[in-house]
């Protein structure tokens, strides 16, 4: 059931309650998470909070504090499966769902005592209609007993002949109902998408109840740059999710323009930019940065020596020399940084890379420290995915929550500087990728599969870094391919997740084209597969186009998927 | 003395509060607080003020001492005058720098009142170190400071009694046959 006051349905009702929070592995989840705990911490609500990366973690989360808690509340999980036929709840168990991810499951939408969604109703959800779906199961029952009861034999006979018609015309209208209701449930279920962040979801909720800070302010437009950076949402909508939110950072700073009652310098400020697409720009020198962004490093063709050369061109043409773009950011000239959005979208013009400019947004507190959206979202995903084990498997996720605070910097330096390596491994991959042409056609979709020796292959077991890269991939490849139909596919990536039990991480990604509408129909289409090959696949990840399967199984379920598709 | 505890005596000022919430009177131990109005002032200890503006549910007001032009004139008074001067507030360094750290959105030009107290009280503890030394080189017997804060106090306490009996021993040791002075701490 659709939540309509989130403040009266949602937050008044547990604010007296304890409540267990299940958040999802991923930035926005993290946001939403940070923006309700600060909520909480300023209304004394008892709360544990359960970090879960798949189905089979919400699960055990579940069993473990069933007895214990009757209020629980999904962040970025569970609105696209039935809850409650996965976690057979208790009738007295409430839901609270906040999720990003659509189709939602028509159980959830037309449940209407326990399960609860936090969602925007003007996010175009295209629910089917209650009677399309649902029929009263009484009607059948009638049916079986009136064909025992009779009195006359002549009577008997011909009231015999109505109920045969009676019953074999109900039969046909009950069938067509069926056969409609399946393709209804097909087209609605068929594509997987995201709808508005979660992060912003809770901050309207905060700002209803006049709770809304500069902080979750930040952590909002975070979650929703996470959206951007994975490519999880059209640029229509980033660009209407970004005016919503500059509005709200008018409002929290329209008080730093005023020099007489200028705010402390300690105090967190929020600016709107118009600001370079370069990944961690500021944080880098600009060539790396170039390099390793894969918007630049896809249009210039960097994996290639002719590249190399276009880029020294593009340097050369703007006039910076090549010794101040190599050094640190900070450390490059000031004349040359005055002009620099200007210069790189001008150069950037004559080179095809039109959107180089970006509207997001920075923030800035203390002296020394100005952030931009994007550079947190790269920060926080390495520090979430980090391979080095350091203790408990949550340890990981805690301090990818801790780095969002203002107080803990040191934790965001160590994410960003995992993030250089993240970024860097990726553009190594693709460029060998590329190179020794290991991406193939399978007809109906291109198919990479990484081997076991590859260098950095490691970072890639994860799924969200496993996702940057096939993206990269799919755009570099769009860009290096003169093949026409190749352009408009999708991409199918594999990499080794764990060596001893033999497992590998497969994921899908729809195509690359200019106005994607990022609808992604690998879900059903890994389900179909798997079912009909009977390959040993785990459906964990919240996302369901996002596999793990065993190694021998593999070439048995891509010619099912190929068969499947084409 | 600890830091800390003198801290913990500072949160027992008065300070005032906006709150936007309301509430009867309460009754606690030290003394009856409230009734809190939305939008009406209201007169808090300093530690139940933080904690309500932590958690979003009040204003602060800054004292009128905390005020750039006050400010100015406390300092260039201290730096004229050769002992000390008295202070707005016993304990005007505690109160600045809870206030400054937790609510700064709620009080202009923050940054130059935290400039401008820390100077007064540089200035303060030169002199302080200065008639410390003094006291010591020309082994007084008693001394008397007007107008310091608890905090400056605790931060030489320690040492300077120390130091003295140090000297104490070290002079007794010496002069064995005279009767050593008492001196009294």
């Amino acid at each position: 059931m659709f939540v309509s006051d989130c403040r009266r349905e949602f937050y008044d009702v547990i604010v007296t309650q304890r409540v267990l929070l299940l958040v999802a592995s991923d930035v926005d989840a993290l946001c939403a998470c940070k923006i309700l705990q600060a909520l909480f911490q300023c209304d004394h609500v008892q709360y544990t909070l359960v970090p879960v990366s798949g189905w089979q973690e919400l699960e055990t989360a579940f069993l473990e504090h069933k007895d214990q808690f009757k209020y629980f509340v999904l962040i970025n999980c569970g609105a696209n499966v039935d809850l409650l036929e996965i976690l057979q709840p208790e009738e007295d168990t409430f839901f609270f769902v906040c999720d990003s991810h659509r189709p939602i499951n028509v159980v959830n939408v037309y449940n209407d005592t326990q399960i609860k969604l936090l969602v925007k109703q003007d996010d175009d959800l295209d629910v089917p209609a209650y009677d399309d779906i649902f029929r009263d199961e009484e009607e059948e029952e009638e049916d079986s007993e009136n064909e025992s009861e009779g009195s006359e034999p002549s009577d008997k006979r011909r009231r015999f002949e109505e109920d045969v018609i009676e019953r074999t015309m109900r039969r046909r209208q009950r069938r067509e109902w069926e056969a409609r209701r399946r393709e209804i449930l097909f087209d609605y279920e068929q594509y997987e998408y995201h709808g508005t962040s979660s992060a912003m979801v809770m901050f309207d909720l905060a700002w209803v109840m006049s709770k809304d800070l500069n902080d979750m302010l930040w952590w909002a437009i975070v979650g929703l740059t996470d959206q951007w950076v994975q490519d999880k949402i059209t640029q229509m909508k980033y660009v209407t999710d970004v005016g919503a939110l500059q509005r709200h950072v008018s409002r929290h700073n329209h008080r730093n323009e005023d020099e007489e009652h200028g705010l402390s310098i300690d105090c967190t400020r929020i600016a709107f930019d118009y600001d370079l697409r370069l990944a961690l720009y500021q944080h880098w020198s600009l060539y790396e940065s170039l390099c390793n962004t894969s918007y630049t490093s896809a249009r210039l063709k960097l994996w290639s020596v002719q590249g190399q050369k276009r880029l020294q061109e593009f340097l050369a043409d703007m006039g910076l020399p090549l010794k101040q773009v190599k050094q640190k950011f900070h450390s490059m000239d000031m004349s040359l940084k005055e002009n620099l959005r200007e210069m790189i979208e001008e150069s950037a013009n004559k080179f095809g890379m039109k959107d180089l400019r970006v509207q997001t947004f920075s923030i800035h507190f203390g002296f020394k420290n100005k952030f931009s959206a994007s550079d947190i979202v790269y920060a926080t995903t390495s520090l979430m995915e980090n391979i080095e084990k350091e203790g408990p498997e949550t340890t990981n996720f805690i301090k990818a929550l801790d780095s969002l605070s203002r107080g803990n910097l040191d934790k965001l330096h160590q994410g960003l500087d995992l993030a250089k390596k993240q970024l860097r491994a990726i553009q190594q991959t693709v460029a060998s990728c590329i190179c020794t042409n290991l991406v193939i056609s399978q007809g109906p979709f291109l198919y990479c599969s990484l081997m076991e020796g590859t260098p950095d292959v490691k970072l890639f077991s994860k799924p969200v870094s496993l996702c940057l890269l096939s993206k990269n991939l799919l755009k570099s490849f769009v860009c290096s391919t003169k093949n026409k139909r190749c352009k408009l596919l999708p991409l199918i990536m594999a990499a080794p997740m764990d060596v001893e039990q033999g497992t590998v991480i497969m994921v899908g990604i729809p195509p690359e084209t200019e106005s994607s509408d990022k609808k992604n129909f690998f879900g059903r289409a890994f389900e179909k597969a798997a079912d009909s090959t009977g390959s040993r696949t785990l459906h964990n990840h919240f996302d369901m186009s996002i596999i793990e399967l065993k190694t021998e199984d593999r070439s048995k379920f891509l010619d099912a998927l190929i068969s499947l598709l084409s | 003395m600890e830091p800390a505890e003198v801290e913990f005596l500072a949160e027992k000022e008065l300070v005032t509060i906006v709150p936007n919430f309301s509430l009867d009177r309460i009754h606690l131990i030290g003394g009856d607080l409230g009734p809190f109005n939305p939008g009406l002032p209201v007169e808090v200890p300093v530690w139940l003020a933080i904690n309500l503006k932590q958690r979003q549910k009040c204003r602060l007001i800054p004292p009128e001492w905390m005020d750039v032009g006050k400010l100015e004139e406390i300092r260039d008074q201290e730096r004229k005058e050769d002992t000390f001067t008295p202070m707005p507030s016993p304990y005007y360094m505690e109160l600045t720098k809870l206030l400054l750290n937790y609510a700064s959105d709620n009080i202009p030009k923050a940054d130059e009142i935290r400039t401008l107290v820390k100077d007064t009280w540089d200035t303060r503890m030169a002199k302080l170190r200065l008639s410390a030394d003094s006291f010591v080189r020309q082994q007084e017997a008693h001394a008397k400071l007007d107008n310091l804060t608890l905090m400056e106090i605790n931060t030489t306490g320690t040492f300077l009694t120390q130091a003295l009996d140090h000297m104490y021993k070290l002079r007794t040791n010496l002069q064995p046959g005279e009767s050593a002075h008492s001196q009294d701490f």
